[in-house]
């Protein structure tokens, strides 16, 4: 096997993998270094990527005459008087703006698409849902009171109990959780097959070197 | 005149944005459009300005782990992400290309990324044994998270797609009908709750501006 | 007393170490032994596809990449069969990395795994890179409304206007089709709010496995598709017929999922045996 920068980089690779793989003996310096490694590795890579954004859309359009930018960039270094607590209340500006604007662009958007557009798909399922047979009439019924349900389960204002039992709401909120308790089986679901595939991603590129040492 | 500059004046900002950023939202006026598309551009600027506060945030939880434990391990521990950071940022200044020269490409590839990737390879066995230790048939709140679990597993597997090809439609249905609904009430109720969290944060009312010092 | 020596109990307290050591076995042999079985295809890939195959020549697809590099194993197969289908086609594509790791990946990927050249595209006529910026929601916002606004040049430092292919697109309005390939399962609520709702672009997504749930509640009304893990990758690359690595990674999951599932099936025996005391003979 000829030894080349991309085979030492596939041998560095397979070292690390090993290493954050030994966790599951038990925690031991090995994987540690690993997971120091990539801490400054993310590091790095975070503050490269950033600062070559900078200059590419903050100072290198200043030098073309897009003055104004200066104000965003002021605002961002006065980000860095939060680690000298006298003048950390100057940090205060630049979260004003980065809250204030994800604020409002956040508030616009979520009244119409994720309130009046959910209910309106929901009640437009039903409307439509005769046409195309009974399956789909008790699909969008059971859509329709999941939804409903997940959100009374969300209401903390009124009691859902009284000493006589549950009350209309606390029925509604008990069905409401059997409808997000699937929800949430899902999703498990989805992260154990995703980290499943990771496994399977990094054992492929250990067998991968594997066969590369043994072939040559 | 200090406490103006120092509370009041940040939440006036702060307000006047979001307010300014909802109107040119439903107001078809081209200059609150401008004044949306260059706040929001000005946004992306303070967020990669902010480059270095990973790297002091990094060295203060470094420092503050070795003074618990001053040894020789906990040494090569602190020493440990300064290396790899020095060789990321060595490779992305001296090389030509920055950090789309192969050579920082390599330690990318190498330590970045596969590192990452085990990390998350490892989450597997830990989600698997956690599973196996707490997911019970103990409740019928219980049994619908295990079933909508188990159903939506076994049909992403094609073993089971082949050998018990019902599991598919099951699958699917348990995504788009059961789920659908769970998430349609908790998207709703989310969207309820930011709504009112960011009105209250417009007005003034929320502790998000409040910086320590 | 005697209960702590039933086989229930034994079930439920197994060594999890076996359950890592069978797993990583389980998944090691179809690694080494592939079994070839086919997949199904799902509503979600077929609305993928269709966003996809319906356009008409000529149209313009931005691509909001905002991948990690570290989740390359569940996410390869979606974009790589994602950009084949697209430049199979007669389109225009813009890329744009809201993540760090996006234009890195873009390099290696794209530049190696699928060869724009090779399907007769030209770079600054048919595809253009954007590049890194710390979008977030904001940023998505400022993409619809000005795209010059965020972006000036393009990956490689060449300003917009040197680029043919971007003479006509600077907003959502010159956008027919948008791809959002994301990693935090809220994030699908950014092109929700800041592109369907007030533009009503059309949407399709790629995520992780566990985000597609919470994506599900959009379709297919907001998005019109999504691919959700690398099986949903697997799923288009079979029924787009654009070969790729997501075969060999459905395939190795078909036995490494195996002892997860009886150690779930134990647990749950010894959960019900020591509930209903089985075996145990009533005094």
């Amino acid at each position: 096997m000829i030894w080349t920068i991309a085979t030492l980089g596939t041998l560095v690779a397979s070292f690390f993998i090993l290493s954050v793989l030994s966790m599951l003996w038990k925690d031991n310096p090995v994987f540690r270094i690993g997971q120091q490694a990539v801490i400054g590795a993310a590091t790095a890579h975070y503050i490269v990527l950033n600062f070559e954004s900078v200059y590419k859309n903050a100072l290198k359009p200043m030098m073309g005459g897009n003055l104004l930018l200066i104000i965003p960039l002021f605002l961002g270094l006065l980000m860095y008087t939060r680690l000298k607590k006298e003048a950390s209340w100057l940090a205060r500006y630049p979260t004003a703006v980065l809250v204030g604007v994800g604020t409002g662009v956040m508030i616009a958007g979520t009244l119409r698409g994720q309130i009046i557009d959910q209910l309106k798909a929901t009640i437009v399922d039903i409307l439509n849902a005769p046409a195309s047979g009974g399956l789909t009439v008790f699909n969008t019924v059971l859509i329709l009171i999941g939804t409903i349900t997940a959100v009374t389960f969300f209401t903390y204002t009124q009691k859902h109990a009284t000493e006589k039992g549950l009350t209309l709401l606390g029925w509604s909120a008990k069905i409401g959780r059997i409808f997000l308790m699937i929800s949430l089986g899902a999703n498990w679901s989805g992260e154990l097959v995703w980290y499943l595939t990771q496994l399977i991603g990094r054992l492929t590129y250990l067998i991968n070197f594997a066969k590369l040492l043994i072939g040559g | 005149m200090s406490y103006f500059f120092k509370k009041q004046l940040p939440i006036i900002l702060a307000s006047l944005a979001g307010v300014l950023m909802v109107a040119a939202y439903f107001l078809p006026w081209q200059p609150l459009q401008d004044i949306k598309g260059l706040m929001t551009n000005w946004i992306v600027v303070i967020s990669a300005a902010t480059v270095a506060m990973g790297f002091v945030y990094m060295t203060t939880a470094q420092i503050k782990m070795y003074q618990k434990n001053k040894t020789t391990l906990q040494l090569i521990y602190t020493i440990t992400p300064y290396v790899f950071f020095t060789g990321f940022a060595l490779s992305a200044v001296f090389y030509p290309g920055g950090s789309q020269s192969p050579e920082y490409q390599w330690w990318f590839s190498n330590i970045y990324s596969n590192v990452g990737a085990t990390i998350y390879a490892i989450m597997y066995f830990t989600l698997a044994s956690s599973a196996y230790r707490t997911f019970r048939v103990s409740s019928i709140e219980a049994t619908a998270l295990i079933a909508g679990g188990m159903i939506y597993t076994l049909r992403q597997i094609p073993l089971f797609q082949v050998y018990t090809p019902w599991i598919v439609p099951l699958g699917e249905w348990f995504l788009l009908v059961p789920n659908t609904g769970g998430g349609r009430g908790a998207v709703i109720a989310a969207a309820l709750a930011a709504l009112v969290v960011g009105i209250r944060t417009l007005w003034g009312k929320e502790a998000t501006l409040e910086v320590q010092g | 007393m005697s209960n702590n020596k039933t086989i229930w109990h034994k079930l439920g307290n197994i060594d999890y170490r076996w359950l890592y050591a069978l797993s990583l076995i389980c998944t090691i042999i179809p690694i080494l032994y592939p079994l070839g079985l086919p997949v199904q295809v799902s509503g979600g890939t077929i609305g993928y596809f269709d966003a996809i195959d319906k356009l008409p020549a000529g149209s313009v697809v931005a691509v909001s990449f905002g991948a990690s590099a570290q989740l390359l194993d569940e996410q390869e197969a979606q974009f790589l069969a994602t950009w084949k289908l697209l430049f199979q086609r007669d389109l225009k594509v813009l890329f744009y990395n809201p993540l760090q790791d996006g234009t890195l990946m873009l390099q290696t990927e794209l530049g190696k795994q699928v060869i724009p050249a090779s399907y007769g595209k030209v770079y600054g006529e048919d595809y253009v890179v954007l590049g890194y910026a710390p979008l977030g929601e904001a940023g998505e916002a400022s993409m619809g409304i000005n795209i010059r606004g965020v972006y000036t040049t393009d990956w490689k430092g060449t300003p917009l206007n040197d680029l043919p292919m971007m003479k006509d697109i600077n907003s959502a309005k010159d956008i027919d089709l948008l791809i959002f390939v994301y990693t935090s399962c809220t994030d699908v609520e950014f092109p929700i709010r800041q592109w369907v709702t007030p533009y009503k672009t059309p949407t399709i997504i790629a995520t992780l496995g566990c985000c597609g749930p919470m994506a599900a509640p959009y379709y297919p009304t907001q998005i019109q598709g999504f691919l959700s893990g690398s099986g949903m990758g697997t799923e288009l690359e079979v029924y787009g017929r654009v070969p790729g690595p997501g075969a060999a990674m459905s395939d190795a999951k078909n036995i490494g999922v195996l002892p997860f599932l009886f150690f779930f099936i134990f647990g749950n025996l010894s959960y019900i045996g020591n509930r209903y005391k089985w075996g145990v003979k009533k005094q």
